[in-house]
C-alpha cells in the first residue's frame, strides 16, 4: 500500500514538472477554469433569480451541488481522462505489454498513471464553491461534516468504476473513444440535481451512467437531506461498482494479445 | 463553382459515410444541453405555479426544443480544427490548392448537418412527446425561420473563422474559443430564453452578436415573437453577418502572410 502511494506521488510530480515547463499555457488554463466556473455560477444565479427553491434545492444547496460537480469533474480530468486516454492508445498500438511486465497491479499503473494537472484548480474552484454555499445552509452537523468525504470518495469510486468498464471494451473493439465521449456528453447533465430530469433520463444518469448520484449524493450529505441508510447504501454501491468493474477489466484483459504476438 | 462544390459534397458524404455511428453521438451534444435546461426551467417554473414571465412549462420545452435544433443547425466547430492545421502546418497544402480553404470547411458543416438532422428529429419528437411542448409557430415564423437560421449559421460559421484565423497569430486560440463559447453560455439563449436574462444580461446578449446566432431563430421558430420584431430581429443578424464577413477578410488576408508553416 505504501508502494503504490509512493508510486502515485511519482506519477503525479513527473506531470506536475513537465507542466510547469508551460508556465503561459499554465496561466491560461487556469484562467478558462475560472471563466467556465463563474458562467457556470452565473447560470444558477439566472435561474434562482426567479425562484428561491428549485425541487427543493435553495441556492446555498444548489451552490454545494455546482461545487460537487466541478469537484467530481476536476477528479475525472485530473487522472482518470489522460490516463484512460493512454490506456486505450496502449491497446492499439501493443504496448501494454509494458505495463503489464511491471511487478505492480497492471490496473493501477495504467488506471492512475497520467495526471493532468490543471484539473487540480477546477477542483479546488469546486470547493470554494461548496464552501460559498455552506455559508448559507444554517448549520452544519458532526454526522454531515464526516459523510460529505466519504460521500465524495464514493463519487469518485462510481466515475472510476464507470470509466474503467467503458474503457474494457477497447480489448475487443479498440476505437472505443466514442464511448467515452458519449460519457464527457452526459458528464453535464450533472451541473442540477438529478431528481429534475424526467424518468428516462433519470435512470440513465443514476443506473447505466451514475454521474448523477456521483454529484448529487455528496451534495445532499452536506446539505443534511441523507440519513445513514442513504450513506450505506451509497457505499455498499460504489464499492460493488468498483469491484465488478475490477472483475470485467481483468476479463478483458485476457482478450489481450500484444504487439506483435 | 457549383460543379466544384458537387465534387466536394460527394467526397465528403462517402468520407462521413464511414462514420456513422460517431455522427449519432456527436449529435447528443447539441441535445443534451438544452435538455438539461429545460429540465431546470420546468422545475423553476413549477416552484413558481407553472409560469415564469411569458412562459409555461410547455413554452419552456418548445423553446429548448428548438434552441436544440437552432444549435445544430447553425454551429460549426471550425476553430478547433484550424488551430491544429495551422500548428502542424498542415495548412500548407490546403493553402496551395487553388480553392479558398474555407469552401472545404462549409461543405464538411453542410455535410455534418445532414447525416445529424434525421436521428436528431427523431430524439427531438421525443423530448416534446416527453414535455408536451407546445408550439405557437405560424406559418409567416416559418417562412421567417428559413432565412433567420441560415442568418444563424453563417454569423456562427464566419466568427467561428475570425477566431480560428487568430492562429496565425498565437497557436492559443483554444483559450480564446473557450472565453468565446462561455460567453456564447450565458448570452446565446442556452441558460435561459433571452427575454427570461436578467435585464443588463439581455441587453448585451442583443448587443453583441451571441444572440443571434441561437436564441433569435430559437425564438422565431418556436412562435415566441411577433413578426415585426422578428424581422427587427433579423437585421441586427444581417448587421453582424456583415461585420464579421468583412472581419473574415480582412484578417485572412494579413494572417495569410503572416503564416509560416511550421517546418518550413
Amino acid at each position: 500500500m505504501i508502494r503504490y502511494a509512493r508510486l502515485l506521488r511519482l506519477f503525479f510530480r513527473t506531470e506536475l514538472q513537465y507542466e510547469l515547463e508551460y508556465r503561459l499555457n499554465l496561466i491560461l488554463e487556469i484562467l478558462q477554469t475560472v471563466v467556465v466556473t463563474a458562467t457556470s455560477v452565473g447560470a444558477v444565479l439566472v435561474l434562482f433569480s426567479y425562484t428561491t427553491v428549485l425541487n427543493g434545492w435553495d441556492l446555498g444547496a444548489m451552490l454545494v451541488l455546482l461545487g460537487c460537480f466541478y469537484l467530481v469533474q476536476g477528479f475525472g480530468e485530473l487522472v482518470l481522462q489522460p490516463s484512460f486516454e493512454k490506456f486505450m492508445e496502449h491497446v492499439r498500438l501493443g504496448t501494454l505489454d509494458f505495463a503489464l511486465l511491471k511487478p505492480a497491479s497492471a490496473q493501477f499503473l495504467v488506471t492512475l498513471r497520467h495526471f493532468q494537472v490543471v484539473a487540480l484548480a477546477q477542483m479546488a474552484l469546486g470547493a470554494i464553491v461548496v464552501a460559498v454555499g455552506l455559508g448559507r445552509i444554517p448549520s452544519v452537523g458532526a454526522f454531515e461534516a464526516i459523510g460529505f468525504p466519504i460521500a465524495l470518495v464514493c463519487g469518485f469510486a462510481l466515475i472510476y468504476a464507470l470509466l474503467l468498464a467503458l474503457s474494457t471494451f477497447a480489448f475487443w473493439f479498440v476505437r472505443v473513444d466514442n464511448l467515452m465521449a458519449l460519457y464527457w456528453s452526459f458528464m453535464d447533465a450533472g451541473r442540477f440535481p438529478v431528481d429534475v430530469y424526467p424518468g428516462w433520463l433519470r435512470v440513465t444518469l443514476s443506473s447505466a451512467v451514475p454521474i448523477g448520484v456521483a454529484v448529487t449524493v455528496p451534495a445532499q450529505m452536506i446539505a443534511g437531506r441523507l440519513d445513514a441508510i442513504g450513506l450505506g447504501f451509497l457505499v455498499v454501491g460504489s464499492a460493488t461498482a468498483f469491484y465488478l468493474a475490477s472483475r470485467f477489466w481483468r476479463l478483458g484483459l485476457r482478450s489481450y494479445t500484444g504487439a506483435s504476438a | 463553382m457549383i460543379s466544384t462544390y458537387r465534387a466536394l459534397l460527394v467526397a465528403q458524404i462517402q468520407s462521413a459515410a464511414q462514420y456513422r455511428v460517431q455522427s449519432i453521438l456527436w449529435m447528443l451534444f447539441s441535445v443534451i444541453r438544452p435538455v438539461i435546461f429545460l429540465a431546470a426551467w420546468v422545475a423553476v417554473a413549477n416552484s413558481q405555479g407553472g409560469q415564469i414571465g411569458a412562459y409555461d412549462v410547455r413554452d419552456f420545452a418548445a423553446y429548448y426544443i428548438a434552441l436544440s435544433l437552432v444549435s445544430n443547425l447553425a454551429t460549426s466547430w471550425n476553430a478547433y480544427e484550424f488551430e491544429f492545421e495551422v500548428r502542424m502546418g498542415r495548412l500548407s497544402p490546403k493553402l496551395l490548392r487553388p480553392l479558398h480553404p474555407i469552401h472545404y470547411s462549409v461543405v464538411e458543416n453542410l455535410v455534418w448537418k445532414l447525416t445529424t438532422i434525421i436521428p436528431l428529429s427523431i430524439v427531438l419528437v421525443f423530448i416534446a412527446l416527453t414535455f408536451d411542448a407546445r408550439f405557437r409557430t405560424t406559418p409567416t415564423h416559418l417562412l421567417l425561420f428559413v432565412p433567420s437560421v441560415l442568418l444563424a449559421g453563417s454569423l456562427a460559421f464566419l466568427s467561428g473563422w475570425v477566431l480560428a484565423t487568430l492562429a496565425f497569430w498565437t497557436t492559443r486560440v483554444h483559450a480564446v474559443s473557450t472565453f468565446w463559447d462561455r460567453a456564447a453560455f450565458i448570452f446565446a439563449g442556452q441558460i435561459a430564453p433571452l427575454a427570461l436574462l436578467p435585464g443588463p444580461l439581455q441587453a448585451i446578449s442583443l448587443a453583441l452578436p451571441f444572440g443571434y446566432i441561437l436564441g433569435v431563430p430559437a425564438e422565431i421558430l418556436r412562435g415566441g415573437v411577433s413578426v415585426t420584431t422578428a424581422l427587427e430581429l433579423m437585421v441586427g443578424q444581417v448587421f453582424w453577418v456583415v461585420v464579421f464577413y468583412v472581419a473574415f477578410q480582412r484578417v485572412w488576408r494579413v494572417g495569410v502572410r503572416q503564416y509560416s508553416a511550421v517546418g518550413a
